[in-house]
This record gives C-alpha cells, sequence and structure tokens, in this order.
C-alpha cells in the first residue's frame, strides 16, 4: 500500500485552500504596463534626446531604429513584468476577510478584515474605462499604504463584489461560506445580481436611521433641511414631509428588478429594522408604499429576517438615493473665485507689465513653469470634482466624481469621523461651503487633491446642511439647523453658542467674536475663522482624545484652547481663546461624554441585529 | 497663595523621575561641551577679548538649561483615572491631553542608552489620531512596565472600534 507523499506545502497555500483564489482581469498587465512604458519614454524624450542623436549621428542613419528597437525590448519588458506580477496576484474574498496575495519577488499576502472595512472605492482611471474595467480599493484603517486594491476587474464584477464586501462587512451573512463563494465566482455574480437581493432591500434603512445607532432625540424630526429631494427616504429626517409613495419608485431604481427574478431569494431584514426604525426616533419607513415592492420580504419569516442572512447567492447593489449633485457651472465659478485665480490675474498682470516695459523674450519664457502650474492646478480642480454626486443606500453614502478618472466611494454609516464646513473668502458673496470629512481608511493614502475626503466641493448653504445631515443624520439639538446656521455664520453666544470671552480679543483681535463651542447630545461643534469661515462637527463617539492647550499670552487673559484629536484627514478640530473653567469643564464633560457615546455607538457591522 | 490651577482638575498627579532631568542634560552636555570648547578657541587662540562673548553666550545657554529642564521635568505630570490617562507637561505652554483607554490602539515603550544608563523609559500612547501626542518620559522600568500592562489590559476592557 502507497502512501499518497504530501505535495511540497508552499507557505502561501497554507490554511486557505477553501478559498476561492480569482485572478484579476487579464487585461490589467496592459493597462499597468502602459505606464511605465509613458515613463520611460517621457524620461527618454525629454532627457536623453541629445544623447540619442548624438550616438543616432555616431551610428549613421539605423541609430534610430537602433534607438526605437531598445525602447520597444523595455517596452515589453514592462509588460512582461506586469504580466507575471498579474499571474501571481490573486484574491480571495471569505465571510471574514479579503485575502489578497501578490509580488513576484517579494511575496506578500494581505488580509483586511471586513469589520474594519472603512470605506470602498471602485476607481477608473481614463485608460481602463475605455475597456470597462476598474479598480476596488478598500481602505482600512491601517495608516498609509493599508488599503487593500484589486486592479483591475470588469466594471460589473467590482460593482458586484463591492455590493459584496458592503453586505458581509455590514454583518450579512452569506450562506454555506467558501464553498458558495467558489460557485458565485465572478461570473455568476454578475449573472446572478439582477436576480438577487440583499441589504438592499432595506432601502429605507439607509444611513440616517442606522447613521449613529443610539436613540435620537426629539431633535431629529427637525433636522431635515428644506432642500431634501423628495426621493430621499428620511427615515432619521421627516418621513411626514416626504410622502412614503414618493419615496419608493423614484428612490429604488434597482429594486424592481431584483426582486421581480427571484422573490423566494429576499430576506429583508424587517424586523430589525423595525426594531432600528423604533430607536431612531422618528417613524421610519419600510413604508406602505415598498412594502408591495418586495413581495418575498413580506413573507419571510422574522427570524430570518433578523439575521440579515440572504438566501441567495449574491448581493445585488443596494439601491441608491440621489441627494445631491454639483453643477458644472458653480463648480467653474467656484474656480474662478479661487485662489488659484487670484494668481491667474497676477499672472497676467505680469505678463502684460514684462510686455509693456519691453523686456525680452526670455523673461516672458520663464513664465512658462508658473502657467503650467496654473493650468494644472485648474484642471485638477476640475476633474476631482466635475460631475459629482451624493447618494445615499443601506451601505452608507455613496459618492461619485470625475471627469477623466472617476471614483465612486462608499462611507459606511459610522466612518465618517469628524466633518468640516468651510468657507473660502472668495466664495462668501455667493454662500458656498466646502465640505469635507476625515475618514480614518482614507488616513496616509490621500491624493494629491484629496478628493477623496470631499463630501461637498462646492455647496450651497442648504446643500451643506443636507451633506452634514448625510453623515449626522441625528445632531442631537433640538432645532439642528438653526445649531449648524450659528455655527456657519453666526458670532458671539448666536444659536447657543459658548463663546471666547471678550478679553480674547487681545490675543485674536480679528476673529475672537467668531470662536465659539456648542455642545448638543450627539456631536460637538466648533465654530471659528472671521475672513474663512469653518465649523467643525465631532460625533461625541468619534474623539480619539482631548488636550488643554495654554501659552503664556492665554494664561494672562485667564483663556484656554481645546483640541480634538481626530483621525488624520483635512478636519482638526480645535477651539480657541475659551475662558480656562469653561475650557476646563468642556475637556471633563467631553471625556465623560465620549466614553459614554462610545458605548451606545452603532456596531462596526452596521446591520447585524445586535 | 495663587489660585488652584485649573489644569489639575483635582486629581492626584504622579510626578516622573528627576533622573529624567539628569538624562536630557546629558544630552545636552553631549553637542554643548564641544560648543563651549570650540567657543572658547577663538579669543584664546587670537586674544581679541570681545570673541569671549562667544563662550559666554554659551555658558548662559548652559545655565539657562540647568534651570530650565528640571523645572519642565517637574511639569511632566500623569495621572490614571477609571477610564482615561491624563498627561500634563509644560511651564509657559502648558498642555493636558485626555486619552481614553478604549481609544488607544498601542502603546510603545522606549529606552535608549542614556536612559537606560539613568535607569528610565519612555512611554508612548497611540490612538488612531496622529494628532494625540501622549508620551510620558522618566518613568522607572519598573513603572512603565506597570502602566504599559494597566493600559494594555484597560484598552482592552474599554475597546472601542475607530
Amino acid at each position: 500500500m502507497s502512501v499518497p507523499q504530501p505535495a511540497p506545502v508552499r507557505p502561501e497555500d497554507l490554511g486557505e485552500d477553501g478559498y476561492a483564489w480569482r485572478r484579476m482581469h487579464p487585461v490589467t498587465p496592459l493597462l499597468k504596463g502602459w505606464k511605465t512604458v509613458a515613463a520611460i519614454l517621457i524620461i527618454v524624450s525629454t532627457q536623453l534626446t541629445d544623447d540619442i542623436r548624438r550616438s543616432a549621428h555616431l551610428l549613421g542613419g539605423r541609430g534610430w531604429l537602433l534607438a526605437l528597437g531598445g525602447f520597444g525590448v523595455i517596452a515589453v519588458l514592462a509588460v512582461a513584468w506586469a504580466f507575471v506580477s498579474w499571474r501571481v496576484t490573486r484574491y480571495a474574498v471569505t465571510d471574514e476577510a479579503v485575502h489578497l496575495r501578490q509580488g513576484i519577488v517579494f511575496r506578500q499576502q494581505r488580509q483586511a478584515r471586513l469589520d474594519r472595512l472603512q470605506a470602498i472605492d471602485v476607481v477608473q482611471p481614463l485608460l481602463a474605462r475605455f475597456v470597462g474595467l476598474s479598480e476596488l480599493r478598500l481602505e482600512v484603517a491601517g495608516g498609509s499604504g493599508s488599503r487593500v486594491s484589486l486592479a483591475f476587474l470588469r466594471e460589473s464584477e467590482a460593482d458586484a463584489l463591492r455590493a459584496e464586501l458592503l453586505a458581509l462587512a455590514a454583518g450579512l451573512h452569506r450562506p454555506g461560506g467558501a464553498a458558495a463563494r467558489a460557485a458565485n465566482g465572478p461570473s455568476a455574480g454578475l449573472g446572478g445580481a439582477p436576480s438577487m437581493t440583499g441589504p438592499g432591500v432595506t432601502g429605507a434603512r439607509a444611513p440616517e436611521g442606522g447613521g449613529f445607532g443610539s436613540p435620537a432625540g426629539p431633535g431629529a424630526t427637525a433636522w431635515s433641511p428644506a432642500a431634501l429631494p423628495a426621493g430621499v427616504p428620511a427615515s432619521g429626517g421627516s418621513p411626514a414631509t416626504v410622502p412614503a409613495s414618493a419615496a419608493s419608485p423614484a428612490g429604488f431604481p434597482a429594486s424592481g428588478a431584483s426582486v421581480a427574478g427571484a422573490a423566494a431569494d429576499v430576506a429583508s431584514p424587517t424586523a430589525s429594522d423595525a426594531a432600528f426604525a423604533s430607536t431612531s426616533g422618528a417613524a421610519v419607513a419600510p413604508s406602505a408604499g415598498q412594502v408591495p415592492t418586495y413581495t418575498g420580504a413580506t413573507t419571510a419569516p422574522a427570524t430570518v429576517g433578523r439575521r440579515g442572512v440572504v438566501t441567495g447567492s449574491a448581493f445585488a447593489p443596494a439601491p441608491e438615493n440621489l441627494v445631491y449633485e454639483l453643477p458644472m457651472p458653480r463648480l467653474l465659478g467656484s474656480i474662478v473665485r479661487s485662489g488659484g485665480s487670484v494668481w491667474f490675474v497676477l499672472f497676467i498682470v505680469a505678463i502684460v507689465v514684462m510686455i509693456g516695459f519691453g523686456a525680452p523674450f526670455e523673461a516672458i519664457y520663464s513664465l512658462v513653469p508658473m502657467a503650467f502650474a496654473l493650468v494644472s492646478f485648474f484642471w485638477q480642480r476640475i476633474n476631482g470634482a466635475a460631475t459629482f454626486r451624493a447618494a445615499t443606500s443601506p451601505d452608507g453614502i455613496r459618492l461619485r466624481h470625475g471627469l477623466t478618472e472617476t471614483r465612486s466611494q462608499t462611507l459606511p454609516p459610522g466612518r465618517v469621523q469628524a466633518v468640516r464646513l468651510h468657507q473660502p473668502l472668495l466664495w462668501r458673496g455667493k454662500d458656498w461651503w466646502r465640505v469635507e470629512v476625515n475618514v480614518a481608511g482614507y488616513a496616509g493614502d490621500r491624493d494629491k487633491q484629496g478628493t477623496e475626503t470631499v463630501l461637498h466641493p462646492v455647496a450651497t448653504r442648504d446643500e451643506a446642511l443636507l451633506a452634514l445631515w448625510l453623515v449626522l443624520p441625528d445632531l442631537g439639538a433640538d432645532d439642528p439647523r438653526a445649531a449648524v446656521q450659528a455655527g456657519l455664520v453666526g458670532t458671539g453666544d448666536d444659536g447657543g453658542y459658548t463663546a471666547a470671552p471678550r478679553r480674547s480679543r487681545w490675543v485674536d483681535p480679528v476673529g475672537w467674536r467668531r470662536h465659539g463651542v456648542l455642545v448638543t447630545r450627539r456631536a460637538l461643534l466648533l465654530r471659528s475663522g472671521r475672513f474663512w469661515r469653518r465649523l467643525d462637527v465631532v460625533p461625541h463617539e468619534r474623539t480619539q482624545s482631548l488636550a488643554l492647550e495654554q501659552g503664556p499670552l492665554q494664561r494672562q487673559l485667564d483663556v484656554a484652547s481645546l483640541a480634538v484629536h481626530s483621525t488624520h484627514g483635512p478636519v482638526s478640530p480645535r477651539i480657541e481663546h475659551l475662558d480656562t473653567a469653561v475650557a476646563v469643564a468642556l475637556l471633563q464633560e467631553q471625556a465623560e461624554r465620549a466614553r459614554h457615546a462610545r458605548r451606545e455607538a452603532v456596531p462596526e457591522q452596521w446591520m447585524r441585529a445586535q | 497663595m495663587a489660585p488652584a490651577d485649573p489644569f489639575t482638575l483635582d486629581l492626584t498627579w504622579t510626578q516622573v523621575s528627576p533622573r529624567l532631568a539628569a538624562a536630557r542634560l546629558t544630552v545636552a552636555a553631549f553637542w554643548l561641551v564641544p560648543l563651549l570648547v570650540g567657543a572658547v578657541l577663538p579669543p584664546l587662540l587670537s586674544g581679541i577679548a570681545w570673541l569671549w562673548v562667544l563662550p559666554a553666550v554659551v555658558v548662559l545657554l548652559m545655565v539657562w538649561l540647568l534651570w530650565l529642564v528640571p523645572r519642565q521635568v517637574g511639569a511632566l505630570r500623569y495621572a490614571e483615572r477609571d477610564d482615561d490617562l491624563l498627561i500634563r507637561r509644560g511651564i509657559m505652554f502648558r498642555s493636558l491631553v485626555v486619552v481614553p483607554y478604549g481609544r488607544m490602539q498601542f502603546v510603545d515603550v522606549k529606552a535608549g542608552p542614556i536612559d537606560r544608563a539613568m535607569g528610565i523609559a519612555r512611554v508612548q500612547l497611540h490612538t488612531a489620531s496622529t494628532s494625540s501626542d501622549a508620551w510620558i518620559a522618566g518613568l522607572p522600568p519598573a513603572e512603565a512596565a506597570r502602566l504599559r500592562e494597566r493600559l494594555a489590559s484597560r484598552g482592552e476592557a474599554r475597546l472601542a472600534g475607530l
């Protein structure tokens, strides 16, 4: 009898036999390789032109052919390298984590826990867009370089995978675990997607209701801004103002198709939905308008619903509801009113003056780099924010933007650490605001323009309120609108803010009236900036640590500054020159409040019934 | 007597070891003494009287540090509460940091060669925020280990996500 010889065990295979490893799309090496080729081409053309010309001269007429051949070899090598790296790059999805294996020389296997998922981005660079591919980026809060990037997948595959990952991260289960996974590969997921339905069924429970989980105060009903589009099912907001029937058809384009296909597969977490609704204070909308759409949901046993077990084999993309869009004219207007255009005007003036004084051509020519910088600045601003739109879905907030490279971000509920509404000086006349957020996953990996952390590039006042409402559906104030309005434009103790005392004008003669802080049941609002107005909002449960600071002058005036530490990002909340006693009390209370709020915070898996 | 310092929050604060001052002064001496030698040489060699200003400045700096560093070290204190750790430091520019145990991501204990010779260590607390600047230097190794253990166990008990 022969004992089968055990196959040599490679370290990267250990304990992963059950995983269904998948490859990226085969076109990936070409898409990745061309960048190397282009980089080489640029370096060669800019740096080595003279050398090539000289050597071509030496070699005679065939020199060019030689250069071309050399370049061809490099290009082939680059693509070959990309191909080998594609061969070894594989990923697998389990119920708990995403695994990514890559590296030719240095093997790397990365495992990202889904319950630590901070955001999922689908990014499409221009070239990938032409061939219908996209990159899926999973952001986990591990600092710089911690993201898991799956590039490139077929567009539909990426979307299906995103829906699946979000559902798993939300705490919904896939029956059969890894085994089902195998049958449920990219193509199956694709074909099956329309017929399945997943977390999306609970459309009414958009991030608003589930946003921060704990009981909402009576203020919740007053918060929904007037500009709320009719299609938004405002569960935490003002269901009274939105007819339930209107919410359903306009709001959930995907729902009809998904349910028609496989009603039996539907297991809506109706029960948990209702439970959730009751905690959020406002009457939530598993409304009459929607229930008939989900015939399966109504017949599904409540126990199944509560667990959120989806009996289908894939998760359909969650339905989305558009909340706001950025019109192009406003984006252009905002760029005209930016610091860049001030430079542009100076630049034109400089040229006119130089020509007027008969400056030599070389002097004017020296301004060319600056012109390039300006053009690229404007281009980046337009490219990053163009076609910006935000939507709600049960998975969280959906942001889409980009002109050449499009990006579709999903921020699950409770992942926003802090919000900043701020107004550059020149936007004042138009009353435009820029809304930015801290998300732990984007820490360190922020791209140059920082477009990932923008919640609204150019918002009107109402849209700014709406954007804030998206991430913080329950502000915890009795009159949230007034509280935010006072934070945006108010001074002194408008809107119940605790302002910096008058004596602080000695250390800040211009802005002292604007320094103010408001504590609500759910968040801390920090107001500042006389000309560059700013309002920072930090949910209590997102406070990392707190610091009280006092310089010698502040000490003489008996004032102190309070810093609220948030994760890395554009928002660094800080309030200057509060009365020392007030600041100390605030520090103490805030530490207590943060501790309290954390206990009640929404779980990491935001759809798992507790 | 001056009114009670509001930064104390009516807590009992633990001071760090005065050996931290010795350690810091030793580090300062490493570059100040060669600097002093370098500053003494020009007037000594050239005999120009006003050049003695240079070593005088260095000596003043040394005296100032001798006065300042022990005071700074004296101002570095910490207090443990049930749910958070508080760190206080600075005399001119004072700060008070509150770090909840549940927010702690990891804790570093570090000791360089001079620290080890002096028998002190430095404990640094890391939260998910890069701006939480929470460290305590000058802890005796046993106390550093105790604190680390306590922070780790407390952090686990009060663990929260991000």
